[in-house]
Formats: C-alpha cells, sequence, structure tokens
C-alpha cells in the first residue's frame, strides 16, 4: 500500500463517516429536545428549520435539475433566433411604428436587417441565424421561444424579473426556491451553483444569485472562473480524515449551544451548514471540477481544444458533472454586459457566438446521450433582446427590447424540435403566444413539479412567493 | 364606421365635459383654473416625459407656451378659438394620451380632464416666459428637484416621548418616537461584555482582551461607557477602521489594473491621510476640500496634495484602443467616484443622455467632466500613470493637479460618443440645486490651475447643499449600524431607498454642520445612545420580526457577521501575533497560497511575500494589487476595487468555512496562540480555560470546559506521531475549532 492509496482509503473512510456525522448532529438536536423537556414551557413560537435535504414536490416532476446558460446583456433575437424577411427587406427605411427605446434621444428610427443568413435545421426545420451552427445541431431537443417578453427596458429590471418573478430588487431568485422546495440531491456540492466568467460577474452582482428574502442557506455559491475553482479544499494533512471530523463535530457542538442563546436566527444556522457542506465538499467538489476524467471526445465536443471556445466549454462541462452529481441549479454566465451591443453589433455578436454556441449545443447532446437531459432544464438566454432599428450609425449597434425576445430551453420536459409564438413583422414586439416571465417561472416550477400558486415562504408581513400573485400561466404549449 | 361611431362618442364627451364645466362656474366667463397649481402639475406629470427634450415624441414639445402652440406632427395641439376641438383634448379623452404602458392604462382621471378642458376654454393661459422642465417634479417614472434628498436641510424638531426612560439623547427620540406609535418598547440594554466587544470592533476593528472586558465589566462607575467610547475614539487604531471604509467607497487599490497592473506610487500614503483624518477628526467640509482641490486650495501642502489622490485612485488603461475615447473613460471615472462618493448621485449614467431617473441633466454631466478637464487626462508618458509630473506636483506623491489655469473647452459629447462633439459646456456644479447653481468664476490672474475644482468643492461642501450633509451622517450611521437610515447609501435619487427616519437623517445632518462638521462628534452621540446600546435579543423578537425582519424601526441591535479585516485582525489578535505598533506606511504582500497564484499572469507568479515580520500588521496594510487581491479577503466580501462601494456584501457560503478550516494562514494562528498557551498551562483545563479567554474574551462554562478537555485528549491520542508533539496539535485544534465558531465570527 503506497501514502497515497493510503491517503485515500482515508478519505473514503472521511466521506463514508460523513453519513455517521450527519446523524450525530441529529441525535444531538434529540438530546436537546429531551433536556428541553424539563423546561418551563416557552411561548410558542414555531422555529422553521431549514436544509437540503432532498424534499419531494407536491405533483410529480419531470425535472430535477436546471443548468442557466445566463447570456446577461442581451443577445440579439432578430440576429440569431427570429428571421425577419420584411425587416430585412426594409433595411435602412424607416420605421413608421411607434418604439419604445431604451432612451428615446439616442434612437434612430432606420430599421436594420440583419446580417446574417438563417437556414432551416433538423428534421423540425427550426429556422437559426447562421451564428448559431450548434445549436442548430440540435435543433430537434430544443424549445425555441420567440415571444418572451418582461416590458422593462433596463437591464436590472429586466434580470429581477426573469430571475425573482419582478422587476423590484432583493427577491429570491429562481435557484434559490427550487433549493428551498426541493433540497439538494447531492449532500456533499451546494446545491445552487454559479460558474462565473473571468470577464467580471453580471451587472446586477451577486443579486444575480441571491437568496433575498429566503433563508441564507439557499444562496449560490460561486465557483472561481480560474483555478482554484474552489479554495481550500485540502486541509493540512495532520488534520485529514478523523482530526478533522472531531474538529467539526466539536464546533457542531459549541455552534449548537450558541444558537440556543439566538433563537430562530437563520445565518447562524445557515453558517453551520455550511461548515457540513464544506467538510464533505472537501473530497467531492475537487472531482466533480476536474474535467482530467472526461475523454478525449467529450472534451473536443465542448471545444476544449479550441482557445475560442476552451474557458466557457470547460464550464459547460463543469456544469454538467454538477447536476450529474446531484447539484440542483447550476448558473453559468458570461461577462459582464456581454451581450449588450449597443454598437460595433456585427463585430461583438458573432464572437460572443463563437465563445458559447458550440459549449452550449454541446451541453444538451452530451446530457442527451448520458439519459441526463429527459430530468435536466438548459436554459440559454439573457434579459432582453434587440430593437429591429440602427442605434449608432457611426458603428452599427441595437437597443435595447424586452417586449419581445428569443430564449431557448430543452430538456426536463420541454418538447424537442418547437418553435413558441412570434414577435411582429420587425421582430419588435411579441404579438402571438406571449410568453411573460412570470408564465415562463411558472412554467418551470411546474416541471418540478411545483405549483407557483402554493410555493410560497412564510415572510414578515405575508406570504411571499416566486411570481408573487401576478398573471401566470404554465405554458402547457411547450412541454411533451 | 366603429371609428367614426368611436369618433361620434369622443366629441359627445367633450360637449359633455365642457358642459358640466360651463355649468360649474359662472356662465359669463369660466374662471381659469390656476396653471401652476392645477395645469402644470398635469403637464409635467402626464406629458413631459416623452413631449419634451431635444427628440420630443411626435415632435411635440409642450414645456413652453409657444411651443405647445406650434404643435407636432400632427399639427396644432390647442385651438384657442374653437378650444373643445383642441387636439390635445380629444387625444386626451379618448384615452389615446398618455398611451398605456406595460399593457396598463394611463388614460387621465376624470378630474384632471375636466381640468385640461376648463383650462383649454378659458383660453389656455399661460404665465409668460413660464416654461416647465421635466426635472422639477417626481412622476411616477422619474425623480424631480423635489426628490427627498434634494429639499434644503432644516433642522427637525426633537419629538417628545411618552415613556423617556432610559434614553441618552435625541437619537434615541427619534428611533423611539414611531415605536411608541405602534407600541413597541427597543430592546433592552446589551451586557457590558456584549458592549465592549461591540464598540470596539465598531471603532477600532478589532476585539478588547480578555482582560479589557473583564475591568469594563467589573467597573462600579456609572460613566464607565462613556469612557471606554471616548478611550476608543482617541485610540490611534481608530482611524485605521474608520478609513477602511472609506477607502471602500474611494475605490482605493494601489495598482492600475488591466494587463499590466502596474503599481501606483505612493498610493499608501493616501490611505495613511484617510486614516490621519479620521484620527485627527477632520472637518468633514475640509475632508471633501482636500480630496478634489487638495492642490488648489490657498495653502497647499504635501498632506493636501496627498489627498487629491482621490482622483488617482481607479483603474488606469495604459493600452487603451482609442487615446482619445480613452480620455472619456477616465473623466467618467472621476466624475462617478466624485458625485457617488460626497453626493450618492449617480452622475454618470448622464454621460450619454439626460439621467433616466433622476433630475441629471446631460449637461450637468460635462459640466462635472470639464471641472476635472485642466488635469492629466489627455494620455501621458506610461510612466506618470495618468497623472502630473512630479514637478508639477510638487511632492512625491500620487495626486492630482491641472495642467494648466485654461484649458480648451469641452463639449457635450451626443450619445456620450466622442466622435460626435455637440455644444461646449462651461464647468459647473449640478443644476439640481437651483439655489446655489451658478458660472464658475474663471481662474485668477497668475493661477497655474483652473480653480474649478475648487469652486466645485466649495459647492459641495456649501452648507446650503442638501446633499453632502445627509450623504455623510448616512454613511456614519450604515457603518455602525450595518444599514443606512436610508439603505442605499450610494444612490439618493429616484431609484435609491427614502430614508426609514427622514427627520433623524436631517437633524444628524445638521448637527454635522452646525458642529463645525466634526464627524467624531457624530460618533460620540451615536455609540453613546440607547439606540446603538440595545441588546441583538429582544424578548418579543419573534413577533417584531413577523412585522418587521429588517429591522427598519431599530427594536433591537443587528447582530453582524466580521467584515473580511476584522476576522483577519481577529484571528491574529487571538493568537497574539497583531502588530499594531507602526500606524502607515508601505503595504505589506501577504503570503498568497499557491494554487491560488496559479493560472496568472507570469508576472504575477513572481508574488514575493514581505518578510515574515511584516505577514501579522492589521490587514488595511494588505498590498491592494487589483489582479490579485487577497483570496481570504475577497472570500469574506472586500467589494471589488474598480468602483465606489459604499456597502459590501455579507454573503454565507461554504467556501468561507472551507477558508477557515483549512487555510494555511488560519492554522498558523491556531498553533501560534496553543504554543503560547502550552508555555503557561500545564492543565488541560487551564488550557482550555486560556484558549476561550483569547479567542472569546470570556470564561467557559463547566461543562464546555470538560467538553474541551476531552477533546485535546482525543486529539492527542490522534497526533501521537505529529510534529510539534501530539500536545501541542492537540490544543492548536481546540483553539482552530474556537476560531471557526459563530460566537467568534459574529458580534452580537
Amino acid at each position: 500500500m503506497t501514502a497515497d492509496d493510503l491517503l485515500n482509503s482515508t478519505r473514503r473512510h472521511f466521506l463514508a463517516s460523513q453519513g455517521m456525522s450527519l446523524g450525530s448532529l441529529a441525535l444531538a438536536w434529540l438530546l436537546h429536545q429531551d433536556h428541553a423537556r424539563g423546561a418551563p414551557p416557552k411561548p410558542s413560537l414555531e422555529r422553521p428549520h431549514y436544509d437540503l435535504k432532498p424534499k419531494a414536490p407536491p405533483a410529480p416532476p419531470r425535472a430535477s435539475s436546471m443548468i442557466a446558460l445566463w447570456m446577461q446583456g442581451g443577445p440579439s433575437h432578430i440576429d440569431l433566433f427570429d428571421p425577419k424577411p420584411e425587416l430585412n427587406r426594409r433595411h435602412l427605411q424607416n420605421f413608421e411604428g411607434e418604439i419604445k427605446y431604451d432612451n428615446a434621444g439616442q434612437a434612430s428610427a432606420k430599421l436594420f436587417g440583419s446580417p446574417w443568413k438563417f437556414q432551416r435545421h433538423g428534421s423540425c426545420g427550426m429556422e437559426l441565424s447562421e451564428l448559431l451552427p450548434g445549436l442548430g445541431s440540435v435543433a430537434d431537443d430544443v424549445t425555441l421561444i420567440r415571444s418572451m417578453k418582461t416590458g422593462v427596458n433596463n437591464h436590472g429590471q429586466s434580470i429581477s424579473a426573469l430571475n425573482t418573478g419582478r422587476v423590484t430588487r432583493y427577491r429570491p431568485t429562481l435557484g434559490s426556491w427550487l433549493t428551498y422546495a426541493l433540497g439538494s440531491e447531492s449532500q456533499n456540492l451546494p446545491a445552487y451553483c454559479v460558474l462565473t466568467d473571468p470577464g467580471g460577474i453580471p451587472v446586477l452582482g451577486v443579486e444575480t444569485w441571491s437568496s433575498g428574502w429566503l433563508p441564507s442557506l439557499y444562496q449560490g455559491t460561486v465557483i472561481r472562473p480560474k483555478e482554484p475553482r474552489i479554495a481550500n479544499l485540502d486541509p493540512p494533512p495532520r488534520f485529514r480524515g478523523t482530526p478533522q471530523r472531531r474538529q467539526l463535530d466539536f464546533l457542531d457542538q459549541i455552534n449548537r449551544e450558541h444558537m440556543e442563546s439566538h433563537p430562530g436566527e437563520t445565518d447562524l444556522s445557515a453558517r453551520v451548514s455550511t461548515y457540513e457542506l464544506a467538510a464533505r465538499m472537501q473530497t467531492s467538489a475537487k472531482e466533480a471540477l476536474d474535467i482530467g476524467s472526461e475523454s478525449p471526445a467529450t472534451l473536443k465536443l465542448y471545444g476544449i481544444d479550441d482557445p475560442v471556445t476552451r474557458e466557457y466549454g470547460t464550464r459547460c462541462l463543469i456544469a454538467r458533472r454538477l447536476v450529474e452529481r446531484g447539484v440542483r441549479f447550476v448558473q453559468v454566465c458570461t461577462g459582464n454586459q456581454d451581450w449588450d451591443h449597443h454598437g460595433a453589433i456585427t463585430k461583438r455578436l458573432p464572437a460572443m457566438c463563437r465563445k458559447v454556441d458550440k459549449p452550449g449545443a454541446a451541453l444538451v447532446f452530451d446530457l442527451k446521450q448520458r439519459g441526463l437531459l429527459d430530468e435536466t432544464v438548459v436554459f440559454w438566454g439573457g434579459e432582453m433582446g434587440r430593437l429591429p432599428v440602427v442605434q449608432n450609425e457611426q458603428s452599427i449597434g441595437r437597443d435595447h427590447n424586452t417586449h419581445g425576445f428569443s430564449v431557448w430551453l430543452a430538456g426536463g420536459g420541454f418538447k424537442g424540435g418547437y418553435v413558441h409564438g412570434a414577435t411582429d413583422e420587425f421582430g419588435h414586439k411579441a404579438v402571438h403566444d406571449v410568453v411573460t416571465h412570470t408564465d415562463y417561472l411558472a412554467t418551470l416550477l411546474h416541471l418540478f413539479g411545483l405549483d407557483h400558486s402554493t410555493l410560497t415562504f412564510n415572510r414578515p408581513g405575508g406570504a411571499g412567493s416566486l411570481v408573487d400573485g401576478q398573471p401566470a400561466r404554465v405554458v402547457r404549449e411547450l412541454l411533451s | 364606421m366603429f371609428g367614426a361611431r368611436l369618433s361620434a362618442f369622443r366629441n359627445g364627451m367633450i360637449a359633455l365635459i365642457v358642459a358640466a364645466t360651463a355649468t360649474a362656474v359662472t356662465p359669463t366667463q369660466a374662471a381659469p383654473p390656476d396653471f401652476e397649481r392645477e395645469v402644470a402639475p398635469i403637464l409635467l406629470n402626464r406629458c413631459l416625459e416623452c413631449h419634451s427634450g431635444g427628440e420630443p415624441a411626435g415632435d411635440l414639445d409642450l414645456t413652453t407656451e409657444p411651443s405647445a402652440l406650434k404643435g407636432g406632427q400632427s399639427g396644432p395641439v390647442i385651438d384657442r378659438d374653437r378650444p373643445d376641438e383642441s387636439l390635445l383634448l380629444q387625444r386626451v379623452v379618448d384615452g389615446e394620451m398618455p398611451p398605456p404602458k406595460h399593457g396598463k392604462s394611463r388614460a387621465l382621471p376624470a378630474v384632471e380632464r375636466d381640468r385640461l378642458a376648463r383650462w383649454l376654454t378659458s383660453g389656455s393661459p399661460w404665465p409668460a416666459g413660464r416654461a416647465l422642465d421635466p426635472f422639477e417634479v417626481s412622476t411616477e417614472s422619474h425623480g424631480g428637484r423635489d426628490l427627498w434628498s434634494l429639499q434644503p436641510l432644516r433642522r427637525p424638531v426633537v419629538p417628545s416621548l411618552r415613556e423617556s426612560a432610559n434614553v441618552s439623547n435625541s437619537i434615541d427620540a427619534f428611533i423611539r418616537a414611531p415605536l411608541e406609535v405602534k407600541g413597541w418598547t427597543p430592546a433592552p440594554t446589551a451586557d457590558r461584555r456584549t458592549l465592549i466587544r461591540r464598540v470596539q470592533y465598531d471603532l477600532l476593528g478589532f476585539p478588547p482582551s480578555f482582560e479589557e472586558i473583564e475591568a469594563f465589566a467589573n467597573d462600579p462607575s456609572t460613566d464607565a461607557y462613556e469612557r471606554l467610547v471616548d478611550r476608543l475614539l482617541a485610540s490611534p487604531h481608530f482611524g485605521e477602521r474608520w478609513a477602511r471604509h472609506w477607502l471602500d467607497v474611494a475605490r482605493y487599490a494601489e495598482t492600475s489594473g488591466y494587463e499590466r497592473d502596474q503599481p501606483k506610487p505612493h498610493a499608501w500614503k493616501y490611505r495613511d491621510w484617510v486614516v490621519q483624518a479620521m484620527n485627527q477628526d477632520m472637518p468633514f467640509d475640509q475632508f471633501v476640500m482636500e480630496q478634489l482641490a487638495g492642490d488648489e486650495l490657498p495653502e497647499p501642502s504635501e498632506s493636501t496634495v496627498t489627498a487629491t489622490g482621490f482622483l488617482r485612485l481607479g483603474t488606469w488603461n495604459d493600452e487603451p484602443n482609442d487615446p482619445n475615447e480613452y480620455k472619456y473613460e477616465r473623466l467618467e471615472d472621476v466624475v462617478h467616484a466624485t458625485s457617488t462618493a460626497f453626493l450618492a448621485m449617480t452622475v454618470k449614467c448622464a454621460r450619454c443622455h439626460d439621467h433616466k431617473f433622476d433630475p441629471i441633466r446631460q449637461t450637468d454631466y460635462y459640466r462635472m467632466a470639464a471641472v476635472f478637464w485642466a488635469g492629466p487626462i489627455e494620455p501621458g508618458p506610461r510612466e506618470l500613470l495618468g497623472g502630473p509630473t512630479r514637478e508639477l506636483l510638487g511632492y512625491d506623491v500620487l495626486g492630482w493637479t491641472d495642467l494648466g489655469p485654461r484649458p480648451s473647452p469641452i463639449h457635450l459629447l451626443k450619445k456620450g460618443e466622442p466622435h460626435r462633439p455637440g455644444p461646449v459646456v462651461e464647468p459647473g456644479q449640478l443644476s439640481m440645486v437651483p439655489a446655489l447653481d451658478r458660472p464658475m468664476d474663471p481662474p485668477p490672474p497668475g493661477s497655474k490651475t483652473s480653480k474649478r475644482r475648487l469652486q466645485f468643492a466649495r459647492w459641495v461642501v456649501d452648507p446650503a447643499n442638501p446633499l453632502t450633509a445627509r450623504v455623510w451622517v448616512n454613511r456614519v450611521w450604515q457603518w455602525h449600524f450595518g444599514q443606512g437610515l436610508a439603505r442605499s447609501p450610494d444612490n439618493f435619487g429616484f431609484n435609491g431607498e427614502r430614508p426609514t427616519h427622514p427627520e433623524l437623517l436631517d437633524w444628524l445632518a445638521s448637527e454635522l454642520i452646525e458642529g463645525g462638521w466634526t464627524t467624531k462628534r457624530l460618533h460620540r452621540l451615536i455609540v453613546l445612545s440607547q439606540t446603538y446600546r440595545q441588546s441583538s435579543i429582544h424578548p418579543r423578537g419573534p413577533e417584531y420580526a413577523r412585522e418587521d425582519a429588517g429591522n427598519r424601526a431599530y427594536w433591537r441591535a443587528e447582530r453582524r457577521r466580521l467584515d473580511a479585516e476584522s476576522l483577519r485582525d481577529a484571528l491574529l489578535t487571538a493568537s497574539g501575533a497583531l502588530d499594531r505598533g507602526a500606524i502607515g506606511g508601505p503595504s505589506f504582500l501577504p503570503e498568497i497560497a499557491p494554487d491560488a497564484l496559479e493560472g496568472l499572469s507570469m508576472k504575477d507568479k513572481a508574488w514575493t511575500p514581505s518578510p515574515p515580520e511584516e505577514q501579522s500588521r492589521r490587514a488595511l496594510y494588505i498590498h491592494s494589487k487589483r489582479g490579485l487581491l487577497s483570496p481570504f479577503l475577497t472570500t469574506f466580501d472586500v467589494p471589488d476595487t474598480t468602483l465606489p462601494c459604499g456597502q459590501r456584501d455579507v454573503t454565507l457560503v461554504p467556501p468561507q468555512a472551507l477558508v477557515l478550516l483549512n487555510d494555511a494562514f488560519v492554522h498558523a494562528q491556531s498553533e501560534r496562540l496553543a504554543r503560547a498557551i502550552l508555555n503557561e498551562e500545564p492543565s488541560p483545563s487551564g488550557q482550555a480555560r486560556q484558549a476561550w479567554r483569547r479567542v472569546l474574551g470570556r470564561d467557559p462554562r463547566p461543562d464546555e470546559s470538560a467538553a474541551a478537555v476531552a477533546h485535546l485528549a482525543e486529539q492527542a491520542s490522534r497526533f501521537a506521531d505529529g510534529p510539534g508533539g501530539p500536545r501541542l496539535l492537540a490544543l492548536a485544534s481546540l483553539c482552530h475549532v474556537l476560531m471557526n465558531c459563530n460566537e467568534f465570527l459574529y458580534v452580537d
């Protein structure tokens, strides 16, 4: 037996013993209950307990995990997903309708046809831009929604709408709701992981994965864009195995006594949970984040052999490894405002597509070939699309458009090879089968076996929910 | 046909309205509604969002009488001969204007519609020369000059309370009055052990020793707390703690960022200037003046020029793609830093167009940009890092000064684009404070600088500027309590949060100004208040929390997680290693784990940590390299240094647990503490007691002590062959656990 074998066996032992450690926590809690029984009755105040143990949803789910490829900034739907022959015909003519610009003062009324060609893909014949050959290759597995609408023309508000159900800030994000409602299938990895871009975090910062007023336990954990993706995974050698487990048990005991004097404080208990998880992550995270064991074919599939796609491809592959291991929600971000093409769109849009198209399609393909796509939702989209008119004549760009834009989804119960809804002849406003942010969120919850009208959190001043009483419809046409 | 019917219906409606109006007033002459009181608000609120500005919707500009009479693309909209046929009225009655938004009708309520009809039928009188300004008033979608934060500061009357027991000063009256209305009581006063830990972390940034805690807890005098506060406020470490807050706002870092990330020589002198300013209780007006115009003051000194480093702290790109364009990026940095830090206004949003939410015109942005235009904005030699030469500056500091007294004119840029210059804009103040809006003077003869920054700084600190004092006292309050009275410290505009206690904010701001802008007086007022001294645990907490979980009413103290720097300093305090000797001086390079250096450029790999004796200095002195911020600090939410940051995030994630469990720095501290204890204490229970005292500042309870002794024995058996001996490692393990526990990480 070599030293490494020994270490590995200790690790295995450590892994195995974690279950016991959880048991010991439970026992401690029970003992505490016994002890408390002798004490005078306290006012009846429910002390809610929050954890990440897997929970069964009220209805049978279609999906169990989700990967959101989050294209912050607003990819131009009319150049990528939504061909508009009439717009192309009237290229550079004046647009006669009313347009809501991000800023009226900046706007031009000159229509701008898409400089890119569209082609049909798959047996479904989905029309997609030549900038998205990768997506074309998986078109038959994809639901393309061409009629998304949030109707608020700012990045922050529209991001909040799609992520949290309302345009207002500081609300819990979708990933927090899913982990709150369903816990995680993995007790060894954060239930809600965020893979940020080396180019910076999205414009709303940590709010993009905030738990808002849900307990802190449900916030997203950022996995760094460069090595070490999670730092400090190794204890000093002498603490590995049993000594550290003893430490953690003792720490837990001390923290529990402290919490007794601070009843009902969810941040204290959330911090205790981070230790339980951190201890388990020491062995599991490194393995989950290491793509070294993937075959050359897989690496090539995600474009990891190509400098252009290597970085984003690696994160997409890691996302697959995470959901494979039971992580509930993974957000894979592009950089701050990377898709906000107010200018130089003919250069910047293709560059972004080259970075993300192949890896995103590879993710769908790979999940499918592993039998995981059925239960994994893949989302691709940003908080808005772009206007059909020129924003900047010196360096052509397009302004914000949240009245009609496109996103695509695959897996987890979404219908393959299906195009839903339509914008008007210029791609300006969603006009047929409009899907609002609340419809979109209600549909996702539905696929996870959850009901947007009953999934609530009791917060001061009344129950809070994702859709928050706004009109919302499960868009059944999107589902297989 | 349908259209015709609708039109007939509409004409009928107008006739009805006009008739109704006519019968309501004397038949001979309808009394015209008062324009200012009754008509202007409708136009401002309902119409001008679109029908004003450079390119008004439908070419219809409703801001002045001539432009309104001229009409737009659809012709005249006011028909003075046949008022009831005025297009303005027809569109409004149709509900066509204002147009629906987000699918919701915005049709005028009947009372406003009637008023418009009455105004039109009475000849649509418009006071001569009156120009409506969309920024006059707030609407549903944007703020005007009637924003709360722009109202003149008036000292409010201190409310009287029914129950004045346990009230220390006026702060308590302002906090207590609304609590009384709710029938709520504040939390009881925190016990002394809690209080000294809270106030010392707050004022100095590291915990008191066990001995200090005990001395305070057992001090029989009634003014023990007051004396404690005075001692802490006088400590040189006070400035170290409070400088850190300001450095976040000032986007402080010591390198330039971008590819090369060059060090900014002498940046630390700016940091030390802030420390000294805090320690010496520099009046806040002077604090502002020196940072914006320390070189333009009547008697500049090395210290005041050092303060202008504020303008040099932003990132700096030595290889911009387009040097001309980059000038404007740099202007944006100084405009943004200045307007955020001192005014909590997002002026930079007006670089390309009038501000979408606040009364900030695009010209306001360029007025402010013109203030800095005379400085080293043009690309210069790489060695100067975007600064003036040493000769021009006069001192070896990272400072700012104008390159001459009369810079070329600055043009407004259409859509913010450098290749689309618009009209010339003169330097000036923000027009949102009309009372103080006047042209700037040209520099006096012989002046080496434009004196624009000096004039702008004087405007900032003018007691009649409604923002500056409010913004500063709000920041100070937030750094004491975790949340500001207005909970958006960097945004006092339309999208910011209105204060929870507006009168208290104004009272504190008045106090600041009337007290000669001294901040220590403000600190003293705050920490001596009962509001500050209350316990974080309220007997009726769960009940109150159901209504006010965010503690917006201040019914208890907020328990807070240690910030990154305090945590590092606390670990060093517990181990006994914290070097508090030297206040100031060049920063040190911390030891950084080799894996964190992977993936960095070759240059960063050559990271050479400072010698061991410097590693135990306070976290304030850690070299702030933009490309490689200390992973320990960033894991605990030290902000990005690109932009000003008035409030840090507080996250709670497993990577933090991993740092505290496994990081070599933390292990070094637990081992150092173990070694010290082992030298003094032979018995395991004595060792446990020392560990509790050093890390948590208290004695262990008997059950804790027994558990600790058992832990020591068990761990010692595991560490039989470990380096340093089993007893040391077992004790280190115990200390390590205490350094990880919630009691250590949180301040009650």
